[in-house]
């Protein structure tokens, strides 16, 4: 049964009949948009609760030829490293459709164009084909250069075409480095699984240059310092429902990049590389969180605390171990779940007041309890505490790193406290405290909100009680993963 | 000269256009659009015609020309083009009606230069051929005698284009005092006799030269612009494919099978030319706001990017060039038909009549955005599978990976431009929002060029095993 290719081609679909409806017809529109991404939620629900949590190995496997002449072929297949994702894919893409009903600017072509970015993203997650990779890949940059650039802010314009250029630059380098590796494999070929066999075959300097080459590709994407000038502007610009899906997808794709190409394939490059990473880890990580800290404007403190919250990543990664790569992974799906809330929560306040300013509000506590209540449980998750999911991620990712680097870890900690300070500072300006009289008018969240929202927090909660929910699925594949890059 | 029944597709089209030409002068103003749909039949024909001699491959010594597949190809895709520019010509209403049929015979008349140049085996032979060619375009850019940019781009074509012909020729002349002959069958035997011969190298340096002129080659591109905005735009759609895809093959045939260019160490010349080529292209097109003016210099950096392919030379960068070739004409073809679209409705050329086009016709601006990201690169079109060929001819040749890296950096300052079309359609708003309507015909060039284009990107496979056919016969 070909299951992964209805979950990425589901949306397609939907796409492509979207396009075919009136445009004055937008309860059509938005049920067709909603419905599809059900039917990829339906299915990648399907998938995870079929998968089979005692392998390491592919499944769900796909392989058709497709360009022989290249020797490229319609590869697709799940493992534990990208099961977890694809499944928060399709949820973030089905709450964030649901949330973006409120969208009533050219309401057809924004949900064509959000229902190609998650068959690109879906792409990226099971491709296991190098070149289906980069086609998946590249389809993600055009429906958000214009999500931002139609629905986005005031500085829209400029902010799309930065994150188009940004990131093409980064993924064309990247094509390259692909190349390279295609045409010093022997046999020639672009299978990542085919290529990772064959990594004891490719010398070091040549394996330190490909890896580069990738690591910009993917280093755009994550955004890793000194790479991450175009995110605070993308996401701050982007509507609600695409900022969700920038913070929580686009950025795991620089991840998923590293842990499924470069660590297996270039396994000597990435340990040569590993001193640099973790310096650059540990910037992210201080950087990302005293930039928040200074922030007034809501959305760019949650913006900035993503580019903390991949410095967790990059950590765990750094770690080269079986605990700190599972607390990579394990950090990009509650990330995912946590900044995805905490950007459609700023959306909710910002469409009922017109304004992100920290200090505008004040009192909201008592007047909003539910949306208050929201807030706190996935700003607590956000900066880790016990019994969420993010305390759960961070942790591992912590432990795994700290036995070979335990002075970069203790410099992280600082990271840590600040996130702490700036969002319980953020707490206290605007749910406690006297009650600003402006906002008295304003209604709580409406059931459009609840249901796109409710679904993360839950799940926020579960995997903080209970990791073993994700952390199953990932361990064998990570177990094995470590294994072949420490050979 | 036994073998003449080999030029019979020539001679069919050539022997068309003079019948449609004296047509044109009997025919009423108001059926005078019938000649344009003889044109178009005629050279369908002969297209079919070559389709079915696609596997031939016939030449004898002492001819002039040769039958190859590779020769086919070119002669395809110059067909093809004749075929699309003369759909979009129909309803071009700058073009007078008592002058459709010597437009016609024109155009059909510089396609037959053009296949016989894909053929051409003797230098001689060449030079008449690439004069067909000249002639005729410079009179088609001058079409709309109303417009003065239409002939100031003729008069700098013809200036620049008869130069080129002088260099050309000198080239040959070089050559063949070197060589003492201008036939290069019965040169390519004796080829190691002469490579040390500075007469020689300077002759196939002239020669270069005068094809660098043809593909707009910097910097011997300056007519290109000027000529560009001045044609009529289904005459600027067919210089920039048909005219520079019939010159690119014939280099290649010279350059890269006959005469190697590695054996003349003219290697190194031809790719600094190439990084000339589609950087000045690239960086001269950012801040062009006519649209034709925009395709003309993007046309040049495309130029650029499949001299990557004849540097490398190998059988993957011959390729290569083929299927950039192939997937140039569908992309560009379209953007132009889209083009003419947007002017016959607002009247300008300039970019600001794509203002909030979307809203006025979403799909013609979805098709758009297709074009121009197939001409930036983007999977999953023809434009992408390309580059990848190109590059990936590139990274394999390992001597010229920085020519890949200068194509990368050079797509990456294409998307600016491309993207500020797409920009203005989908992101601004305009006064004007009366839906844009397009015409049968240039529909159907648009609908014909957009199924190309993705079909081209979707199934590549189909067209490369067609491409390694044609060029492993290349002779």
């Amino acid at each position: 049964m070909s299951l992964l290719s209805l979950i990425v081609f589901a949306p397609l679909a939907g796409a492509l009949l979207i396009l075919a409806i009136p445009n004055t017809r937008t309860k059509a529109i938005q049920g067709v948009a909603a419905a599809s991404s059900a039917v990829c939620m339906i299915f990648s629900g399907y998938l995870y609760y079929a998968f089979d949590k005692s392998t390491a190995a592919m499944q769900f496997i796909e392989k058709v030829s497709w360009i022989p002449a290249f020797n490229i072929s319609y590869h697709l297949g799940v493992d534990g490293l990208s099961v977890t994702i694809v499944a928060l894919t399709a949820l973030l893409t089905l709450v964030s459709i649901i949330y973006s009903f409120n969208i009533t600017l050219r309401v057809k072509e924004f949900f064509f164009w959000f229902l190609l970015l998650e068959v690109g993203m879906l792409g990226v997650f099971v491709s296991l084909d190098l070149f289906l990779f980069y086609v998946f890949w590249e389809l993600t940059l055009v429906p958000m250069y214009f999500l931002i650039g139609v629905w986005g802010g005031p500085q829209k314009e400029y902010a799309a075409i930065k994150f188009f250029v940004y990131t093409l630059f980064g993924s064309l380098v990247m094509l390259l480095g692909i190349l390279a590796l295609y045409f010093n494999s022997a046999p020639h070929t672009f299978d990542m699984l085919e290529l990772a066999r064959q990594s004891s075959l490719f010398p070091l300097n040549f394996q330190i240059w490909v890896f580069l080459a990738l690591y910009l590709g993917f280093a755009i994407k994550i955004p890793a310092f000194p790479f991450h000038t175009w995110l605070p502007l993308a996401h701050v610009e982007a509507p609600t429902g695409v900022s969700v899906l920038l913070a929580g997808i686009l950025l795991k794709m620089g991840i998923y990049g590293l842990l499924r190409v470069s660590f297996p394939v270039l396994p000597l490059a990435a340990k040569w590389f590993m001193p640099f990473f973790i310096v650059i880890a540990v910037i992210n990580i201080i950087y990302g969180a005293l930039v928040a800290m200074a922030q007034k404007d809501l959305k760019k403190m949650v913006a900035y605390s993503s580019i903390n919250h991949m410095g967790y990543c990059m950590l765990g990664m750094a770690a080269m171990t079986t605990i700190g790569f599972n607390g990579a992974v394990l950090q990009m799906v509650t990330h995912g779940l946590i900044t995805g809330s905490l950007f459609l929560l700023v959306g909710v306040i910002y469409d009922r007041a017109h304004t992100r300013d920290i200090d505008a509000f004040g009192g909201l506590g008592a007047r909003f309890p539910i949306f208050a209540g929201l807030m706190t449980i996935q700003v607590m998750a956000s900066l880790g505490l016990p019994g969420l999911a993010g305390f759960v991620s961070e942790f591992l990712c912590f432990l795994g790193a700290f036995e070979a680097w335990p002075y970069y870890v203790a410099a992280s900690a600082i990271g840590i406290l600040v996130t702490a300070a700036f969002f319980l500072r953020m707490i206290e300006k605007v749910f406690l405290g006297p009650f600003n009289e402006k906002w008295a008018g304003l209604p709580d969240m409406n059931l459009r909100e609840l249901v796109a929202i409710v679904p993360l927090a839950v799940l926020t909660l579960v995997i903080g009680l209970w990791p073993r929910f994700c952390l199953d699925l990932i361990d064998p594949t990570i177990t094995y993963l470590v294994g072949i890059v420490n050979r | 000269m036994t073998n003449i029944i080999l030029l019979n597709p020539e001679i069919i089209l050539a022997a068309a256009g003079l019948f449609i030409l004296l047509a044109g002068a009997f025919i009423g103003e108001n059926r005078a659009k019938l000649l344009f749909h003889l044109g178009i039949i005629s050279s369908a024909a002969v297209l079919g015609m070559i389709i079915t001699q696609a596997g031939l491959s016939a030449y004898g010594t002492g001819t002039m020309w040769i039958l190859d597949p590779g020769a086919q190809f070119f002669k395809f895709l110059i067909l093809a083009a004749t075929v699309f520019t003369l759909l979009l010509s129909v309803n071009y209403t700058a073009i007078q009606p008592r002058h459709i049929g010597t437009y016609t015979a024109l155009l059909l008349w510089a396609s037959c230069g053009m296949m016989l140049l894909s053929g051409a085996m003797d230098f001689i032979y060449l030079l008449i051929s690439l004069e067909l060619i000249s002639i005729s375009c410079f009179i088609l850019t001058g079409f709309e005698q109303k417009n003065p940019r239409s002939a100031e781009g003729a008069i700098k074509y013809f200036l620049m284009g008869g130069l080129s012909t002088a260099v050309t020729i000198y080239g040959i002349s070089l050559f063949y005092g070197a060589t003492g002959t201008t036939n290069l069958f019965s040169y390519a035997s004796a080829v190691d006799l002469h490579l040390s011969d500075p007469a020689y190298i300077m002759g196939m340096l002239f020669i270069l030269v005068g094809f660098g002129f043809k593909i707009s080659m910097v910097p011997f591109h300056f007519w290109a612009p000027d000529a560009y905005e001045g044609a009529p735009t289904p005459v600027t759609a067919y210089l920039s494919t048909a005219s520079k895809l019939a010159a690119l093959g014939a280099m290649m045939r010279i350059f890269a099978s006959v005469i190697p260019h590695h054996a003349l160490n003219l290697t190194i010349i031809i790719a600094g030319l190439a990084a000339l080529t589609m950087t000045l292209g690239n960086l001269a097109a950012l801040f062009q706001t006519n649209v034709k003016r925009l395709l003309a210099y993007s046309s040049i950096a495309q130029a650029g990017y499949m001299l990557i392919g004849l540097v490398v030379a190998d059988p993957i960068g011959r390729e290569g060039v083929f299927f950039y070739a192939l997937a140039y004409l569908v992309t560009n073809m379209g953007a132009f038909a889209v083009a003419l679209v947007v002017a016959g409705k607002t009247g300008s050329y300039e970019l600001d009549a794509y203002d909030g086009l979307a809203k006025r016709s979403l799909g013609l601006s979805i098709v758009m955005v297709m074009f121009l990201l197939s001409l930036a690169g983007i999977p999953p079109l023809a434009g992408f599978v390309a580059k990848f060929y190109v590059f990936g001819a590139a990274v394999n040749s390992q001597h010229y990976l920085w020519l890949a890296v200068l194509g990368v950096l050079n797509s990456v300052v294409s998307i600016y431009y491309y993207m500020n079309i797409a920009r203005r359609m989908f992101f601004v708003n305009s006064e004007d929002s009366s839906p844009v309507e397009t015409d049968l015909y240039t529909a159907g060039v648009i609908v014909i060029t957009a199924t190309a284009v993705l079909l081209i990107g979707l199934l590549p496979e189909t067209f490369m095993r067609m491409i390694k056919y044609c060029v492993s016969f290349h002779f």
